[in-house]
């Protein structure tokens, strides 16, 4: 088992950076603007995914559901309270996917 | 703690060798979120693939995996299971694996109904070998064997399996991984030829020639050209062929097991029971 399959303390959304390889399918279908790529000119596309937003997670687990590549891990229900998706939330992913799916200045 | 996947992988494999936002990936998720929900163990399972990226599948699970040649994931597992019939025997093909060089070899399997689950993940394309046409291909998209628009009319591979005789037929997406998770659960409970058509994105090389150059605009349309069974039977008749319909199409829990009926050849062999006639079977003809 890989040590990070075990959730940092307090985090409800965590990633494996060796694993991800950009695909930016999990910050699409992540309905309250937790994720967003960042530059990153060390990897083949150039970006790398980044939890810019933990506090807003709902834990819908869709980012999980939707990553092909083992990378995205969310926390279970039972070991940590998520947040309401709020409308401000919303706008945030929006932004995000209107942005590219790169996170906001 | 999170869905534990990596106690199925080979993480010495990680990452895996597909391109960024691969369906394969979804589906390899979907597919050991199953055999846990099942509970089975990984000795217990034997999982075979031929080539092609869905190749790869038995390159990164920790199971009895077999590496097969091109089309012919049918034929060994066909061996596999009759030589041990209490193992799950799992296949894993691509459509031009599965329908166009094996395509023998799955109709084959549908029709002897033998227990064995068929993943073939479609992709509508020779992905791996950069774009040539394959069964499933639409017709007008751009291939590098047909650059002007393809013209082969398609495969409906869950309609082909079930002419042929398959017990099980089902169709999802991998837009939908908890549904696929669903159906592949039902898929490997199932006692005979259980087919599962998983409609995957190849955005690398489908989609870049035919304006759906990322891994989203691709799954949108792949999104557009299926929908849920029971809407898509409330389609006008003239409109049902333009989209897929997904779900369990097909599953017949009566139709005689190819393994269980071998049992019976050999205690006829044995003599324990007299030759088999027309009569051991429902269906005469």
């Amino acid at each position: 088992m890989s040590s990070l399959m075990k959730a940092p303390a307090n985090t409800p959304v965590w990633v494996d950076e060796a694993r991800c390889k950009a695909c930016d399918k999990c910050v699409a279908y992540c309905p309250a603007g937790v994720l967003a790529m960042r530059q990153d000119p060390q990897t083949v596309l150039g970006a790398m995914i980044e939890v810019v937003t933990p506090e807003a997670c709902i834990g819908c687990n869709e980012c999980e559901l939707v990553c092909p590549d083992f990378a995205i891990y969310v926390a279970d229900k039972k070991e940590f309270k998520f947040a309401k998706l709020t409308d401000q939330a919303k706008e945030r992913a929006e932004a995000i996917v209107a942005n590219k799916y790169m996170k906001l200045a | 703690m999170a869905f534990n996947y990596d106690k199925y992988l080979r993480t010495s494999k990680m990452p895996t060798l597909w391109c960024w936002g691969c369906g394969d990936g979804v589906i390899l998720k979907s597919f050991i979120r199953a055999i846990d929900k099942l509970g089975w163990e990984k000795d217990d399972i034997a999982l075979v693939s031929g080539i092609g990226c869905s190749g790869r599948f038995s390159s990164y699970v920790d199971m009895n995996t077999v590496h097969t040649t091109h089309g012919r994931t049918i034929a060994f597992a066909t061996g596999i299971k009759l030589a041990n019939p209490d193992k799950h025997v799992v296949c894993v093909a691509g459509d031009g694996d599965g329908l166009a060089i094996g395509g023998n070899h799955t109709i084959h399997g549908a029709r002897r109904n033998i227990d064995i689950t068929m993943i073939l993940i479609n992709n509508f394309i020779y992905g791996l070998t950069n774009s040539q046409t394959s069964p499933t291909t639409p017709r007008g998209f751009w291939t590098v064997t047909q650059k002007t628009g393809n013209i082969d009319p398609t495969f409906n591979a869950c309609n082909l399996v079930e002419g042929a005789g398959a017990s099980f037929v089902a169709r999802e997406s991998v837009t939908q991984p908890r549904k696929l998770e669903k159906v592949l659960v039902a898929a490997l409970k199932h006692k005979g030829f259980s087919f599962v058509e998983a409609l995957s994105n190849c955005h690398i090389n489908l989609g870049r020639k035919n304006k759906m150059g990322s891994a989203m605009a691709n799954l949108e349309w792949i999104d557009s050209i299926s929908m849920p069974k029971k809407k898509w039977e409330a389609l006008p008749e003239e409109e049902k062929m333009n989209y897929l319909p997904t779900g369990i199409l097909k599953q017949d829990e009566n139709a005689p097991e190819y393994c269980e009926m071998y049992e019976e050849v050999k205690k006829a062999h044995q003599g324990k029971r007299g030759k088999i006639t027309q009569d051991d079977f429902a269906k005469k003809i």
